[in-house]
């Protein structure tokens, strides 16, 4: 007989005993599989729940579910070749859950799939195509694992992966060969024997490495804390961050084991880069090596064997690794939350940590600089105070207060403001936002910073707030939401964005580059309208990592206050990067931004471009005071 | 040997507060003020906690002062002290620090601490006699300006500093008092778990009548005034070496700088 295009061969009968061999091997890989996730899955449910976790809305969870694990999104978007390659594979998946049901079930003799109906047939030819495209893709990501061998995969080449993708590429040629035989034949019976081998064997391959994400992944992304980088709040008097397994909540757990080392978090992660200890795979690797060998009821500390005790501190929390990661683990909660818990028990000894927290404490501002700056500086400025009348009420933050640079950006934002006719007044007093605080993990400053201020702020009345920090910005809206309810706050790009109509439109066709924030772009999703007012100014050009995969400056998570980097300076490889684009002048929209990049900027060889808060840029633009 | 080490504190006004002098012509506006812990106490209290650590033995926080204190005391327990106390009194033109010295050592006696520690001076009027004083009323050697406290065999190593860098060591049996000087050592942060492990800490008040001595000030102060800006310019004329020759009399006679 003809082989019969259309539909893969199958084997016409099976004997007791086959039938016998094929329960056996189908129980025994269930149970392999079953014993080994078991642990897995105690271990997860054992941690300590998650306080703050709520279920609804399911809205934002079935959307990203939707875009990130069945459209694979974020996979193919951030690496675009492999990403493909990994979704072929990933949708081969999901259509083949129909076809091994229906090949389990003819070793049975109970296949459901007919091949003489239009469904069946259909359906087989779907799956062909599929299978067609995951062998392929498979092949690619093996070639790139062993061959290409990419650095952010680690250096240890994982065999299991080896097996793994040689597994799949099999049950995908077995598939496809039973076309080309001849049903009933021998050839039939060998393939469809290849295929229940390649398919048993594999099942039990899952729960102890990482092609575990095949399980937990969805899981994960479908559970996520719903925000990014969301700290969730203390639970109870005994709590104080990540201090020892007992402090591990479910969702860590289950992210800890849900990562498949893929290493786009330290590939894109500004200390990793610059030849610091960190790296945040293997922080969330340790955390399940931690919860492999110790379990979640230990009271042995995070920091040490598992996780190096600096790690966590040499984070500029830029979230790039939380951004990119495909299979939902967060990592600012972690990274925070180990410097929570060996902050809040004083267990973090660093001399210039310490001091910046005493700095803040008698000072309220951590460039240890004098209230009576700050009063000055209004009365220079002219700035009228805040009595509730005015539309708006500025928030200085510590820059604009006190850093020469900071001042000029406020000095050059009132004065749009007053060219726009929008009224503004400012606080009698401020105190720092807290924002170091917070992500470096001191708990009791930063609630203390929080609270002074909202009590400011509520005394005053203001409603509407603008800054020219995007970390206060962060700060103020979302973590002051622990201690009460903080005003509406924006981000002056986003303010003067809504105005561009009115400002003016530059002449210079001269080229702009434009630096994201971390904590404007990936924290608060604001890309274009800081782009919008720079092509007032000028020619906007972006550089290589922009928007959403934007590379830190280096001063995010307190760093800027902790003094010497260890390795290189993440602010040196990012101007540099910026300097590159032979920009003529580089756009910030962040004091600390600003800092940073002023001073490598300067440091680099080539003729540093002029550096300008978007503030300025659009300033340079008005008409002169006389 | 385990230590008990009493460190007496003090609160006062946060350094960037707007002052503002009241209306007696004789203290400063009290609304507004934000206080903090005066900062070359907060150098006693650690060097207590750091004796405490490498010898054991208990740090008892002491401050003299109205409601308002008990914060620092508070912030002393967060930080390592172990218990803190108290004295009720109020704060203004009308104490000295010969009635503040007298309460404090009316509190520390039955106690019978092995080492007194206490700030140099305050930041807000600057005396510098409390600690000082507190020595001779509790009949205690005494060592002022010090950066560094050792336990020795016998007593205390302890290192002082004085003028143009140099630094002098001295050897002090024990009771004594120490007048500490700012910077000598790291200080520690305050921490969420210190606040709530000081939450169980005892905390006792004593009003200041019931230790029964006289705290009638015997230096009266008379007036407090704002330093009066007086910046004013010369410019030298006549060639340039008849003006530095000019310069140079009067950074010698005049600024008596040279």
């Amino acid at each position: 007989m003809m082989p019969s295009f259309g539909t893969p061969a199958e084997p016409a009968y099976f004997s007791l005993a086959e039938k016998l061999i094929f329960v056996a091997l189908a129980t025994a890989s269930i149970c392999a599989f079953w014993l080994r996730f078991r642990t897995v899955l105690a271990i997860i449910l054992k941690a300590r729940p998650d306080a703050d976790f709520k279920l609804l809305p399911l809205t934002t969870r079935l959307k990203d579910f939707f875009w990130e694990v069945l459209c694979q999104a974020k996979v193919v978007r951030q690496r675009p070749l492999p990403g493909l390659a990994h979704a072929f594979v990933f949708w081969a998946f999901l259509v083949f859950a129909l076809v091994t049901l229906n090949h389990c079930a003819v070793g049975l003799g109970i296949g459901f799939l007919e091949s003489s109906g239009w469904l069946g047939r259909f359906y087989f030819y779907l799956a062909a195509l599929f299978a067609a495209a995951c062998a392929v893709g498979i092949a690619a990501l093996f070639v790139r694992r062993f061959l290409v061998r990419p650095q952010w995969l680690g250096k240890k080449l994982s065999y299991e992966s080896g097996v793994i993708a040689m597994l799949i590429f099999v049950l995908m040629a077995t598939y496809l060969g039973a076309f080309w035989v001849t049903p009933a034949s021998a050839g039939a019976r060998i393939l469809w024997w290849l295929h229940t081998l390649a398919l048993f064997s594999f099942l039990p391959l899952i729960p102890h490495t990482k092609h575990l994400h095949l399980v937990l992944s969805p899981v994960s992304v479908f559970l996520s804390r719903g925000s990014f980088s969301h700290i969730p709040p203390l639970a109870g008097d005994e709590d104080f961050g990540l201090v020892a397994g007992t402090d591990l909540t479910r969702l860590a757990a289950l992210q800890a084991y849900s990562c498949v080392e893929c290493g786009r978090c330290t590939e894109h992660c500004p200390a990793a880069n610059t030849g610091k200890v960190l790296n945040p795979k293997e922080i969330v690797l340790g955390l399940r090596s931690y919860l492999n060998e110790s379990g979640p009821a230990s009271t042995d500390l995070l920091l040490g064997r598992f996780i190096p005790p600096e790690a966590p501190f040499q984070c500029t929390t830029c979230g790039a690794c939380e951004f990119q990661c495909p299979v939902g683990v967060e990592h600012l909660p972690l990274m925070i939350g180990l410097r929570r818990g060996a902050v809040n028990t004083g267990a973090w000894e660093d001399e210039a940590g310490g001091k910046l927290f005493n700095t803040l404490e008698r000072m309220g501002n951590p460039l240890g600089s004098s209230a009576a700056e700050r009063d000055k500086l209004i009365q220079k400025l002219k700035l009228p105070l805040f009595d509730g009348s005015q539309e708006y009420c500025l928030w200085l933050g510590c820059m604009g207060a006190y850093d020469p640079k900071g001042r000029e950006i406020i000095a050059d934002l009132t004065r749009i403001l007053d060219h726009l006719g929008t009224s503004y007044g400012v606080l009698r007093k401020e105190r720092c936002s807290g924002d170091s605080a917070r992500r470096l993990g001191n708990d009791l400053l930063f609630q203390q910073l929080a609270e002074t201020n909202l009590e400011t702020i509520g005394q005053a009345g203001a409603k509407k707030m603008l800054s020219i920090c995007p970390h206060c910005v962060r700060t103020i809206q979302e973590d002051w939401k622990e201690f009460g309810t903080p005003p509406a706050i924006e981000h002056h790009t986003e303010f003067l964005a809504r105005h561009a109509g009115r400002l003016p439109r530059q002449q210079s066709k001269d080229k702009i580059v434009y630096h994201d924030p971390c904590y404007l772009g990936r924290y608060r999703d604001v890309y274009d309208e800081p782009r919008e007012l720079v092509s007032l100014a000028g020619t906007l050009t972006e550089a290589p990592r922009s928007r959403e995969r934007s590379f830190c400056c280096g001063a995010g998570g307190g760093l800027t206050f902790l003094g010497e980097e260890t390795g290189e300076r993440v602010s040196h490889h990012r101007a540099e990067e910026l300097a590159r684009t032979g920009a003529k002048t580089v756009a910030a929209a962040c004091p600390f931004c600003n800092t940073m990049l002023r001073d490598a900027l300067a440091a680099g060889s080539a003729p540093a471009p002029e550096l300008l808060d978007i503030a300025q840029l659009v300033a340079r633009g008005l008409p002169d005071k006389n | 040997m385990p230590m008990k080490i009493v460190v007496a504190i003090k609160q006062v006004p946060e350094s960037g507060s707007p002052f503002r002098i009241d209306g007696s012509g004789r203290w400063i506006e009290e609304i507004d003020l934000n206080y903090t812990l005066n900062e070359s106490d907060a150098y006693a209290l650690e060097q207590a906690l750091q004796l405490k650590e490498q010898h054991g033995g208990e740090v008892v926080a002491l401050s003299a002062g109205p409601d308002r204190v008990q914060s620092v005391l508070r912030d002393a327990l967060a930080k390592g002290a172990d218990r803190a106390m108290h004295i009720r009194c109020g704060d203004g033109p009308d104490r000295d620090a010969l009635g503040t010295a007298r309460l404090l050592a009316a509190a520390i006696r039955p106690e019978s601490p092995d080492l007194v520690l206490t700030g140099l001076q305050s930041d807000d009027v600057g005396h510098g006699q409390t600690g000082v004083l507190l020595a001779e009323l509790l009949g205690m050697p005494h060592a002022s300006l010090i950066l560094q406290v050792e336990k020795s065999e016998t007593g205390l190593n302890v290192k002082r500093e004085l003028e143009e860098g140099w630094l002098q060591m001295i050897e002090l049996p024990m009771p004594a008092v120490l007048t500490i000087q700012s910077g000598g050592n790291k200080l520690r942060y305050a921490t969420l778990m210190g606040i709530k492990r000081a939450k169980t800490k005892e905390m006792r008040s004593i009003d200041a009548p019931e230790l029964g001595v006289d705290t009638a000030a015997v230096a009266v102060l008379d007036h407090v005034s704002t330093i009066r800006k007086q910046k004013s310019g010369q410019i030298l004329t006549g060639t340039p070496a008849q003006a530095a020759a000019a310069l140079v009399e009067k950074l010698q006679f005049e600024a008596r700088v040279l």
